[in-house]
């Protein structure tokens, strides 16, 4: 019966009242659809790892603040911790399916798909509107595609992402704080023209 | 602002950290069989000094790691990050910072470049 | 008078006499041109007098060019966008400006307050502090007719409509000051291949040489400068930030710079300026290269660019961004702010028509604007003779220099000499004529003893007195970085000595004085800083420039006046705060030595000075009366601001709606279209009550109290924190954490878990289910949720690294659904629940994963009201569709939602304690009656500490429930207990006000009330009918039926009865249905 309700991400209201603005400089988009998984791992101990990977068909990125693209993505949190990003209707099946592989390992995997909302900022102004928030070095040098980084944004913790294509940036951020930092990004983009694709 | 060396994420701003106070501080083994004096002197008592403090920091907006900092409490100058002790009871030797160009001098993960 | 503009030169200078500009001043319509500061042009129209001074209401004219000016701080705009206190000398011209002065009752002019300056002698330093002092509580009164009359200007009522924004960037090299040295600096910075940001306060890059007659590689500075700037725009990363004020140094090379994006000619803003300037270096992302033709050069006045296409862009529709706060990292930082001219310190000194030496240069090179007609040029150092030789040029009379020094200036002496001014060697102005403008100077010799009395050998007529004290190094940011400073003997100044981070200094700010010497050390600077970033610096010379043979400066701190200091006419030091000699020997004679402290008795460098005019001359003039040597005083610490920041750049984006994050749960629209007002709690959002048609709070409290007692209430608790703690260690690490006996929990049970700080004291508590033999659910309360989970976190990673456990915040994940009441387990059959909810089946305290509608779900069997419960933990996204299903299938029981205010009201009357509300962190769980809760099996976080002897005391306050005697006093939150009312209520009688005030009040004899307690908790039941209280008694657990005092405002106090924290179903029955 569940299937025939309808997901909410919570943004419905904000994106309902959206306007564009001006010469669109940037582009937000709430990326509806993902599903969510937290994983919490020691890298170091038994094969854990591998047999994470197998079950996910990507590896885990050991290396901090990036993460690898397959099937999902798969974000570095910390170093025993990853989140992984896949298809919404995929999320719980392949929850259990992490679960199962790693019933031996000391690993931690929990569905969390409805914490999350993942935002696409985009545009050639997307990374000035981003520093007004954010205390990252953001230039390419430094923080290009395939980084990633929690970090703060606004008032709000946010998982930042480098799109593999260069194309924009992934803003990952806590349910609760959605509507907020929608609403921060909606007006700090505001001067330099901004445009919210119809979902 | 401090800029503090996360032992795995790298230089971030004081704003993505929370602090822990002086690190070192050992949990007795055993409480009870401690003086009042004894435990006071556990819960309350600090070095406080001035100069060199080795302190607790924890990258709360980050990786969510905790890890010891040694920072002059004079300058605020942070002569190096590192990490806590793990199960297995080793550390890391810690991130070594040069404070002249706010570089970790040698190559972490978590590395600026 | 419009476009009149007397003092106007005809040619030169760097305005647009093409674009005229009008602007008020005062009341009165005047007109500059485009390129004018609001000081040039007050100039040009001849204005004088621009305010009165802060103490002694003496007139005033401008003094300075730039941020050091201490007189013309004026009223910038009306209503909402009015802004105080910005110095004329900084506010670039535009059409339609309205300017006024803030001093001065019923006008400038004409100023009732200029008494205080015929009484002045007695206005000396401390005046207000001693005249003022009795009695003391009159001070408020004082104090405010005290600040009145000082008048600075006045912040606006009116929300200010303007809009503000933060930037942060990263760069290798930030360049401070766009003068000589911070050019090639920057260039040299940049192309060596650094990530450079150039910072520069004025509209256009330059600095001094903007208004210099010099030639630099050939050509007139200025075409000079424009050519370096163009090819700073050129390089791949360099960030030009004209109109930007660095007036910040903090920690680890973190500086904050306000930029003026509005200060344009024609009143244009940058609609948006970081369109066209990308905030981090190069823009390739993007694929955008850096266009200097957008925005990140600005060529001078006329070419702005941000008026342009990106205004007219926007411009419809978007609010353009008024001043921006950058929050720059830079590895590596270059000072190069220049100096500041010193005045002299001489009889009057502060007349309108006194200027700076560098500032009369100004004027006239640079604004075409000439300050005077004739002029007196009185200095101790070779530059103002610059200014002689400008005012000669432009036409005006320079009818003498006076020079101390007996052997007069080098070259520029003899230029003087060459176009017939006439020279004054070893001789001093010791006074100067007219009051509201200068009309004569008073000339005497100059024998070497500033503190010997004189008597003039000559006065001369003029209309203008041109001042040169030396130049001071601008080391604010140096200092501020906690960088150190030497006395320089020959130059006569502090330069910046030992950098404690990753700075240096270069050009005037480095002591360095030639125009070629500034050059060549910004070039030094640049390389220096890339070379420490390991970067090869860019071989680059630096220009030529001609080096001018001058004579060493003389000290000369304080010019002799006909009668000694105390007696003499005024000589200021700081002209801003009113500070004199005489009011520095003030200070000394009434046992002040340090500096520190003489500069707060005497004012010396406050308000927007900071240290700028008058704080190497008022350290002098203190050494000297000390006997001491200026190093040997010393200097007072240079702290951000360097100039005045508004309020609105300081905020930022942070106003409004965006001021602070709301977070809302998956069902808050619901709670919003049901019309409840939310209660913030943490940065939470949540419904207070849901008020019925016409219904206040009381009323929908007590409805929705009572449908929870009688019928079935249902309640958001989404936003209490959810932790899944998993792992072969998780028993050890809850047990070591949580008070009861964690591992006696079966898989399935639930517990109410309580966790201390190692002090003993409660922290946090909630609900906890075992979800399977390694895995437990946390909740805890919503405003610990973060902290706790940072707590165990630090514990696990700290201390106990062998423990196996992951802990993962779920919070955002699910929302809790609470649905209380006798009816509640009918509410839930109905929907369709695939686990049975008898008693028997799914008893009090159980958690069942279950599918209710067809959605999975965790049940809890859990209860905060007392009432037979049921928690439901269902994912967010599915959360509104779960409580609309709810809400409809509980019509038949009126099911009732009711927000935060009933939850409250429903737990009191059970005794559960809010934590945050009930304790205050000093509160132990023996205080709060929650012996049982700990585990005499195990050990576990500050359990040892519940035995220090001040946690064994007996008249600890414990947690007691109160009622009132009269059953209908709801008793204020906050109330304080207290045992005997006798001598209170007499006082009240008496006084006709609280006398436990009585102390303060004249009461004398009285002594002060002791109190017992307070109330923390406190509501009028519904269903009991009577008002409820819980409270922290001293030795309350055993004065249960004891009857003591609550005090309450502006009556008698109110006996009240102790009683044991549960006033409903005592026997907890209710919630076993």
């Amino acid at each position: 019966m569940s299937e025939t309700i309808e997901r909410r991400h919570g943004l419905e209201a904000f994106v309902a009242a959206t306007e564009s603005v001006g010469g669109a400089r940037v582009e937000i988009d709430v990326l509806t659809g993902r599903g969510f998984l937290n994983l919490r791992l020691d890298p170091r101990k038994g094969n854990g790892l591998e047999t994470a990977a197998r079950a996910l068909n990507q590896p885990l990125p050991l290396t901090a603040n990036t993460f690898t693209t397959g099937e999902h993505r798969v974000y570095w949190c910390g170093p025993d911790e990853w989140l992984i990003e896949t298809d919404e209707e995929r999320a719980t099946r392949l929850g259990s399916d992490l679960a199962k592989a790693l019933a031996d390992c000391h690993a931690a995997i929990n569905d969390v798909s409805s914490g999350h909302v993942a935002l696409g900022i985009a545009g050639e102004d997307a990374r000035t509107v981003l520093a007004k928030g954010c205390t990252l070095d953001l230039d390419p040098r430094e923080f290009g595609p395939g980084q990633c980084a929690r970090t703060g944004l606004a008032k709000a913790t946010v998982l930042l992402a480098v799109a593999d294509d260069a194309a924009g940036y992934t803003v990952i951020v806590a349910r609760s704080f959605a509507d907020y930092l929608c609403r921060w990004l909606a007006n700090a983009a505001r001067p330099h023209g901004v445009r919210f694709p119809v979902p | 602002m401090l800029l503090i060396d996360c032992p795995w994420c790298g230089s971030r701003a004081e704003t993505e950290f929370s602090y822990g106070g002086e690190a070192g501080i050992v949990r007795p083994a055993d409480p009870d069989a401690l003086s009042d004096a004894e435990w006071a002197d556990y819960l309350f008592n600090r070095t406080n000094p001035r100069g060199a403090h080795r302190e607790l920091w924890n990258h709360a907006q980050g990786c969510r790691r905790w890890f010891g900092v040694e920072r002059d409490t004079v300058t605020y100058r942070i002569a190096r990050s590192f990490t806590l002790p793990d199960a297995a009871g080793a550390a890391d030797g810690g991130v070594e910072r040069d404070f002249e160009t706010g570089d970790p001098t040698d190559a972490e993960p978590g590395d600026r470049r | 008078m419009t476009g009149a503009q007397p003092n106007r030169l005809p040619t030169g200078g760097r305005v647009d006499r093409s674009r005229p500009l009008g602007f008020r001043f005062d009341g009165n319509a005047l007109q500059g041109f485009a390129g004018d500061t609001l000081a040039s042009a007050l100039i040009a129209n001849d204005v004088q007098l621009v305010g009165r001074s802060f103490k002694l209401r003496r007139p005033r004219g401008i003094v300075g060019s730039g941020a050091e000016e201490p007189n013309a701080i004026l009223q910038i705009g009306e209503g909402a966008t009015a802004q105080p206190n910005l110095r004329a000398t900084q506010v670039p011209l535009r059409d339609g400006l309205v300017a006024r002065t803030t001093r001065g009752w019923p006008g400038v002019r004409f100023d009732v307050g200029a008494i205080n300056d015929t009484f002045g002698r007695l206005l000396g330093a401390g005046f207000y502090y001693k005249t003022f002092m009795y009695p003391r509580a009159w001070w408020k009164l004082y104090e405010h007719a005290i600040r009145r009359s000082a008048g600075f200007g006045a912040a606006p009522t009116a929300p200010d409509p303007d809009c503000y924004e933060h930037m942060n960037a990263h760069c290798d090299v930030l360049v401070a000051g766009g003068g000589p040295a911070g050019l090639m600096a920057a260039l040299t910075a940049a192309k060596s291949g650094a990530r450079v940001i150039l910072a520069d306060e004025q509209n256009e890059f330059g600095g001094g040489l903007l208004a210099c007659t010099d030639q630099v590689d050939g050509a007139p500075a200025a075409e000079w400068v424009a050519a370096v700037v163009d090819e700073l725009g050129d390089c791949a990363d360099c960030t030009l930030l004209p109109r930007s004020t660095v007036f910040g140094y903090h920690d680890h090379n973190f500086l904050t710079i306000a930029e003026r994006c509005r200060d344009h000619p024609d009143g244009s803003a940058d609609a948006f300026s970081a369109t066209n300037r990308p905030a981090a270096g190069d823009d390739s992302t993007a694929g955008r290269q850096h266009d200097p033709r957008n925005g990140r050069t600005a060529k001078g006045p006329d070419d702005h660019p941000d008026s342009g296409a990106a205004a007219g862009h926007h411009q419809d529709t978007v609010q353009p961004v008024k001043e921006r706060l950058w929050r720059i990292r830079a590895r590596q930082v270059v000072l190069a702010q220049g100096s500041f001219e010193r005045p002299l310190v001489f009889c009057n000194n502060d007349r309108p028509g006194v200027m700076l030496a560098s500032a009369v240069s100004t004027w006239i090179n640079r604004y075409a604007v000439l300050p005077g007609r004739r002029a007196v040029v009185f200095t101790n150092n070779d530059s103002a003779y610059r200014a002689a030789l400008d005012l000669t040029e432009a036409g005006a009379e320079v009818a003498a220099v006076v020079d101390s020094r007996r052997g007069g200036a080098g070259e520029l002496g003899r230029k003087a000499l060459d176009l017939g001014i006439p020279v004054l060697q070893g001789h001093v102005v010791s006074d100067v004529a007219g009051r509201q403008r200068v009309s004569g100077a008073s000339i005497a010799r100059w024998a070497g003893d500033g503190w010997a009395t004189v008597k003039p050998t000559m006065r001369i007529d003029c209309d203008l007195v041109v001042m040169s004290g030396g130049y001071s190094p601008a080391v604010h940011l140096h200092s501020q970085a906690g960088g150190q400073l030497d006395w320089d003997e020959s130059q006569l100044g502090f330069l910046p000595a030992k950098s404690v981070q990753a700075n240096v200094s270069a050009g005037a700010g480095n002591g360095k004085s030639s125009l070629a010497e500034c050059l060549a050390d910004g070039v030094r600077a640049g390389a220096e800083t890339v070379s420490k970033l390991g970067l090869e610096p860019s071989p680059i010379e630096a220009p030529a420039a001609g080096n001018i043979d001058e004579n060493p400066i003389e000290a000369l701190w304080r010019v002799p006046a006909v009668r000694d200091a105390d007696r003499c006419p005024k000589q200021f030091i700081d002209f801003q705060n009113d500070t004199s000699v005489a009011d520095i020997k003030l200070a000394v004679r009434e046992g002040y030595r340090n500096v520190e402290h003489v500069k707060r008795y005497t004012a010396l460098g406050f308000g927007t000075d900071q240290g700028k005019l008058g704080n190497i001359n008022g350290m002098a003039v203190l050494a000297d009366i000390l006997g001491k040597s200026i190093p040997e005083v010393g200097t007072t610490t240079f702290r951000p601001a360097y100039t005045p920041v508004s309020f609105g750049v300081g905020a930022g984006e942070s106003v409004g709606e965006l001021y602070e994050p709301v977070r809302k749960t998956a069902i808050h629209e619901w709670h919003e279209a049901a019309g409840a007002p939310m209660e913030v709690v943490g940065q939470w959002h949540r419904p207070w009550y849901f008020p019925r048609d016409g219904e206040d709070m009381h009323a929908a409290v007590a409805r929705e109290c009572l449908a929870v007692r009688n019928s079935v209430g249902i309640m958001d608790a989404s936003t209490l924190g959810k932790i899944d703690a998993a792992g072969p260690d998780v028993v050890e690490f809850l047990e070591r954490i949580y008070t009861h006996d964690v591992g006696l929990m079966k898989v399935g049970r639930c517990a109410y878990g309580i966790m201390l700080g190692e002090d003993g004291m409660l922290m946090d508590d909630g609900v906890m289910a075992r979800r399977g033999e390694h895995r437990f659910y946390l909740t805890t309360t919503t405003g610990g949720a973060a902290n706790v989970l940072d707590w165990l976190e630090k514990w696990l990673q700290t201390e106990w690294p062998e423990l196996q456990v992951y802990l993962t915040s779920l919070t955002e994940h699910y929302s809790t659904i609470a649905v209380a009441g006798p009816h509640s387990r009918r509410v839930l059959d109905k929907l369709g629940c695939d686990i049975a909810l008898d008693n028997e089946s799914f008893p009090f305290m159980r958690m069942k994963p279950a599918t209710l509608a067809g959605i999975p779900v965790t049940l809890f069997r859990v209860s905060f009201s007392g009432e037979l419960a049921y928690e439901i933990n269902i994912e967010n996204s599915l959360a509104l569709a779960m409580w609309e299903k709810l809400m409809d299938a509980g019509r038949e029981f009126e099911i009732t939602p009711y927000g935060t205010e009933t939850m409250h009201v429903l737990r009191a009357e059970k005794g559960y304690v809010i934590v945050g509300q009930d304790t205050d962190g000093s509160v132990t769980p023996v205080d709060l009656g929650m012996n049982r809760l700990l585990s005499n099996e195990k050990d576990f976080l500050g359990k040892r500490s519940l035995r220090r002897p001040d946690c064994l005391r007996e008249d600890r306050k414990q947690l007691v429930g109160l009622l009132s005697s009269d059953a209908r006093t709801v008793l204020p939150e906050g109330t304080q207990l207290i045992d005997e009312a006798g001598s209170l209520a007499r006082g009240h009688r008496r006084a006709k006000r609280p006398a436990w005030r009585g102390s303060q009040l004249g009461h004398r004899s009285r002594e002060p009330i002791p109190m017992c307690g307070h109330v923390t908790s406190s509501y009028q039941s519904a269903c009991l009918g009577h008002p409820i209280a819980l409270a922290l008694v001293a030795g309350g657990q055993s004065r249960k039926g004891a009857t003591i005092h609550a005090a309450l405002p502006g009556r008698d106090p109110l006996p009240v009865e102790i009683v044991a924290p549960v006033f409903y179903d005592a026997g907890g029955q209710r919630q076993h249905v």
